[in-house]
């Protein structure tokens, strides 16, 4: 093959594109022709040129660009929840959680077959120790009371935290309470 | 882009930290100056924000985006004043044999000489890609610069694979034609 006819094929097989059999083809016809072999790393270096020019990211580019999509407004807002750290939003939402789950089992309970009563127990020897700040702790239920110690650990993260072992996860498996004396948290009700 | 599409501001900053860096290197590419690189980009993402609503990953996003950011400096190298396709093919400088006289270094080319001289030569290469035609430009850029296949370039620029397959030759004839007068010069 002729050598013009064949520099069209020389840079699609220079950029892996060539198929197999013009790949044999170009193959065949470069280990023949110097010349071309001298093009072919010509080629080689002219697609090297372009990746050395480059460029670089400007100062501010970022800010530059958000502030003229905001301006547009063409972003939507950010979101307020995640724009602090959310490890720290996580100890009250995961709390608050755990919360619900515990008095829906805790009612559960009461409704059915009368249990031995550890809960209620628990709290009422925790309750002298720890009066509530929250008014006057004789006032309430049992159940008031608990729910009120349960706050206090709401707005003490540390606290939430240093019950979060294998005791803590026992406060979430149903049907506990009936059967386990085991307490619910341990330490915090309980001592 | 489909999360950015369905509300999510986090999701458009993440795929501006992704690919903020391509679209630079390539409005640079394109445009050749760091001033003019850094407004089309910013245009780029624009219009990347702005056709999000209308956006269908019926492509990979780097294609769509490059299709995006193409247009983007197209009109961007219209509005200032030339689009480059009235640069006629240079030919002249082909040498006797049919190569072309200058010597461009290779990936293996690495020595502090060799570097000062690559310096000087990736000036002269900017230049000369400035004055390939639009199209040729962008086929060689995004082959060779961005990494897309010659089927993703036809799918940017809208032509067949075949075109894209000339075009590219025909970007590297007029390169080292233009370089090639350089160095006689």
């Amino acid at each position: 093959m002729a050598c013009r006819d064949i520099r069209e094929t020389i840079s699609a097989f220079v950029d892996g594109e060539a198929s197999p059999a013009e790949a044999a083809s170009v193959r065949e016809h470069l280990a023949a022709c110097e010349r071309c072999r001298r093009l072919e790393r010509q080629m080689r270096a002219a697609g090297e040129g372009v990746r050395q020019v480059r460029g670089r990211v400007p100062d501010r580019f970022r800010e530059g660009v958000f502030a003229r999509l905001d301006s547009e407004g063409v972003l939507p807002p950010r979101k307020k929840l995640l724009r602090g750290s959310w490890r720290r939003a996580i100890v009250p939402v995961a709390a608050a959680a755990g919360l619900g789950l515990f008095l829906l089992t805790s009612r559960e309970g009461v409704r059915g077959p009368a249990p031995p009563g550890p809960v209620s127990a628990r709290v009422e020897t925790s309750a002298p120790s720890a009066p509530s700040p929250r008014g006057d702790a004789g006032a309430l239920t049992a159940e008031d009371r608990e729910m009120l110690a349960l706050l206090d650990i709401l707005e003490d993260p540390v606290a939430f935290e240093a019950n979060d072992d294998a005791e803590g996860m026992e406060l979430l498996a149903p049907g506990d309470s009936a059967d386990s004396p085991t307490p619910l948290r341990g330490g915090r009700t309980g001592a | 882009m489909l999360l950015f599409r369905d509300g999510s501001r986090e999701a458009f900053e993440e795929l501006f930290a992704r690919h903020h860096r391509a679209v630079v290197r390539f409005a640079w590419r394109m445009t050749g100056d760091a001033s003019s690189a850094e407004e089309a980009a910013q245009e780029i993402f624009l219009r990347i924000a702005r056709a999000a609503p209308t956006y269908r990953p019926t492509a990979k996003f780097t294609t769509w985006m490059y299709t995006v950011a193409r247009r983007a400096t197209l009109n961007y190298l219209r509005d200032a004043g030339g689009d480059g396709e009235t640069v006629p093919i240079l030919a002249e400088g082909e040498g006797e044999d049919g190569s072309y006289p200058v010597q461009l270094p290779g990936p293996d080319d690495r020595n502090p000489e060799r570097m000062v001289w690559e310096t000087q030569l990736t000036e002269r290469f900017r230049a000369a890609l400035g004055e390939l035609p639009e199209g040729h430009r962008a086929a060689f850029v995004l082959n060779r610069g961005d990494g897309l296949s010659y089927g993703e370039v036809a799918q940017v620029l809208g032509i067949s694979v075949q075109a894209v397959k000339t075009r590219i030759f025909r970007a590297r004839e007029m390169l080292l034609s233009r370089l090639s007068k350089d160095v006689s010069a």
